[in-house]
């Protein structure tokens, strides 16, 4: 099977795209253009017949639709049929916020019970499609700030375990400033490749490490 | 005092129970003084047993304090509400959430709030002060999420004083546990330290295809290695059923096949010609706290070649006879051989009592050569006046209920 397209050319061609199976963690701080990664990634894997459990942690289902209109990507046909959304985030605001076909409504940051059955029931059933299938987290900020980090550690390596024995892509994005140095390296020490992301002088730039085709100096990202 | 109303309709009256169809089966309840713990595998999670044992707590009546830290009561409310747990003035909420976020919880008679969740000590004087205000069952959601807060010391010492305030006021306790893959050691001191625990897992290879629960140790049961695990499905609305995957329905050309699957399930599917059935019917049946798939086939020859795979992986037959056609019993016999679904667990459904000729029950015992342990009901059109010879009719539902009552307590 081929890699998965992130839509950034010098990206694609540098590194080959995101490997099947693999475990990702993107790492930049607020600037630095890990949404636009994201929702770039989400347009080419979509157009790709790539399906995608998208978890939010900071923001809702709704909030992520009109981020996605505002850049002009069409992810309407996509809702409910190959673009799930996993919203742990509504309910800290309105806590009777209930499903729809596309998003499920989970019940905050501290229910990683909750999170975990439900990207396992997504999982399968895109599984059972027969679609190749990516996890999306958008961001682990927050599971970080409202548990201990050996618990949002145990709840990684659960989930992670489990998307690699179903041939499931992962892929967490990190907002470096956020958190200690110890916190940043766990999330490093369960993936199998980072990518960092920088902003200089209005420019884009990323790196990547533990794949087989890295890119260990910033390259512009375009 | 809850009750609760098995596949016979006995009523118990030990409380408080689970609400769970076998698992009040086989543990009779929970007595009091007891702690259960429900320990989950982190892709299935627990929280419907929570909400179920609490819904049917509170609607006998029972006073049920849930402390909660997983989420906020709103949000818990509004999840039980979906799987059609409406809440009543029995439940209590002591709500260890509201001060982690930092969004304010207002007070109300059924919701108390812990300040500080981080505080081991106002967690723990709320939670045993409160036991002594009456509640029949504490429901802690959840208790692992408390060893991840502070850590396994302080929850093994905590059960120590959850189970003497549970004792001095005869109350019970359910604690929900999700198992993240913590040390071996301090999960079995936990275990050691709770009367009964139910564990709650998926079957699974690359997406988990079944779920089931089962008793892994119970105190006030003897024979607790009898107790084997159970499919289950958490249907929302609706929680928790006992699942049995496939029950075949089988029988001659028109019998009523289809049409006892119609009776029986509230979505039932056919794939008919002129009234007959050529591929399969299907249907899901909601019965007592039980979810059972229903497999029909066609009854026409000319369809045998399927038979042997529909009847494939099948737990348990209902096998249906035209009571005026005694020609065809024969046939009925051979279809269980074809579908190869001899020997399984069988009910037999002696169909059109209501018309004309219809022989009697003994009599088709014996034409049929019937062993007397197996079960023999008889049933009829709900209304013979709308009878239409082309299309399955609606059997009444007394003859259905039976039916799937005997077939049922066989499969437990
Ligand atoms: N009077 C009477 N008619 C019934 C009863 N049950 C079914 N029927 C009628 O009998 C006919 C056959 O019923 P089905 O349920 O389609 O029978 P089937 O066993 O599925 O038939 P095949 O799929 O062709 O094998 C229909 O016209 C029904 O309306 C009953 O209890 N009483
Ligand atoms: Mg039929």
């Amino acid at each position: 099977m081929e890699a998965i397209q992130t839509g950034f050319k010098s990206f694609d061609e540098l590194t080959g795209g995101l490997e099947y199976r693999k475990v990702y963690s993107l790492f930049g701080d607020k600037e630095s253009g890990k949404e636009q990664f994201l929702y770039k990634l989400v347009q080419s894997a979509l157009s790709a017949k790539i399906a995608i459990v998208y978890t939010l942690t900071s923001k809702s289902y709704s909030e992520l639709i009109s981020e996605f209109n505002s850049r002009g990507i069409n992810i309407n046909p996509y809702l409910g049929n190959s673009f799930k959304i996993l919203d742990d985030f509504s309910r800290t605001n309105s806590p009777s916020a209930t499903n729809n076909s596309y998003a499920k409504i989970l019940n905050g940051p501290l229910d990683l019970t909750g999170l975990s059955v439900s990207l396992s029931t997504v999982n399968g059933d895109f599984i059972k499609d027969a679609k190749p299938v990516i996890n999306i987290f958008d961001n682990l900020s927050n599971l970080l700030m409202y548990n201990n980090p050996v618990t949002v550690y145990r709840f990684l390596q659960f989930i992670c375990g489990k998307a690699k024995l179903a041939g499931v892509t992962t892929l967490f994005s990190v907002d470096t400033v956020m958190h200690t140095p110890d916190v940043i390296e766990t999330i490093k020490n369960l993936s199998d490749a980072i990518i960092d992301l920088k902003l200089d002088n209005g420019k884009r730039y990323f790196k990547i490490s533990g794949i087989s085709k890295e890119v260990l100096q910033f390259k512009e990202l375009e | 005092m809850a009750e609760y109303k098995g596949l016979d309709g006995n009523e118990e009256d030990i409380d408080p129970y689970f609400g769970i169809a076998k698992l009040d089966e086989q543990l009779k309840g929970i007595p009091e003084k007891k702690i259960v713990l429900i320990s989950a595998s982190p892709s299935v999670g627990n929280e419907v047993f929570g909400y179920q044992i609490i819904h049917k707590n509170i609607t006998s009546g029972v006073k049920v304090l849930v402390f909660l830290n997983r989420t906020s009561p709103q949000s818990y409310l509004t999840d039980m509400k979906d799987y059609d747990f409406p809440a009543n003035d029995n439940l209590f909420i002591l709500d260890a959430y509201s001060g982690i976020t930092g969004i304010k919880s207002d007070e109300t008679d059924h919701i108390k709030v812990i300040n500080n969740p981080y505080d081991i000590e106002e967690v723990k004087s709320k939670v045993i002060g409160a036991l002594g205000n009456g509640y029949g069952l504490i429901v802690i959601d959840s208790f692992s999420l408390l060893a991840d807060f502070f850590n396994f010391p302080f929850v093994l010492s905590f059960i120590d004083e959850i189970k003497n305030a549970v004792v001095s006021h005869n109350s019970a306790a359910v604690l929900l546990f999700t198992d993240w893959g913590y040390e071996k050691e301090n999960v079995d001191k936990l275990l050691s330290k709770v009367n009964s625990t139910i564990e709650v897992k998926g079957i699974e290879k690359r997406v988990i295809f079944g779920q089931y629960f089962a008793v892994l140790k119970c105190d006030w049961v003897k024979e607790a290695n009898a107790l084997s695990s159970v499919l289950f499905k958490a249907i929302k609305p609706g929680g928790i059923k006992v699942y049995f995957p496939k029950i075949l329905v089988t029988g001659p050309t028109d019998a009523g096949k289809s049409s006892f699957i119609h009776s029986a399930s509230k979505d039932a599917v056919s794939v008919d010609k002129l009234g007959g059935t050529i591929a399969l019917d299907h249907g899901s049946v909601d019965f007592k706290g039980y979810r059972a798939d229903l497999f029909g086939t066609p009854g026409q020859e000319r369809f045998d070649p399927l038979l042997k795979m529909l009847g494939e992986e099948a737990i348990g037959v209902f096998l249906i006879v035209d009571s005026t056609k005694p020609e065809q019993f024969p046939r009925a016999v051979e279809m269980l051989r074809k579908t190869e679904t001899y020997g399984l667990p069988v009910v037999v459904i002696a169909n059109k009592a209501d018309l004309k000729g219809a022989l009697k029950g003994e009599e088709i015992r014996e034409r049929l050569h019937l062993d007397s342990a197996i079960t023999l009901i008889q049933t009829v059109a709900e209304n013979l006046s709308t009878v239409d010879p082309n299309q399955p009719t609606k059997l009444k539902s007394e003859g259905i209920n039976e039916a799937l009552s005997a077939l049922f307590k066989q499969l437990t």
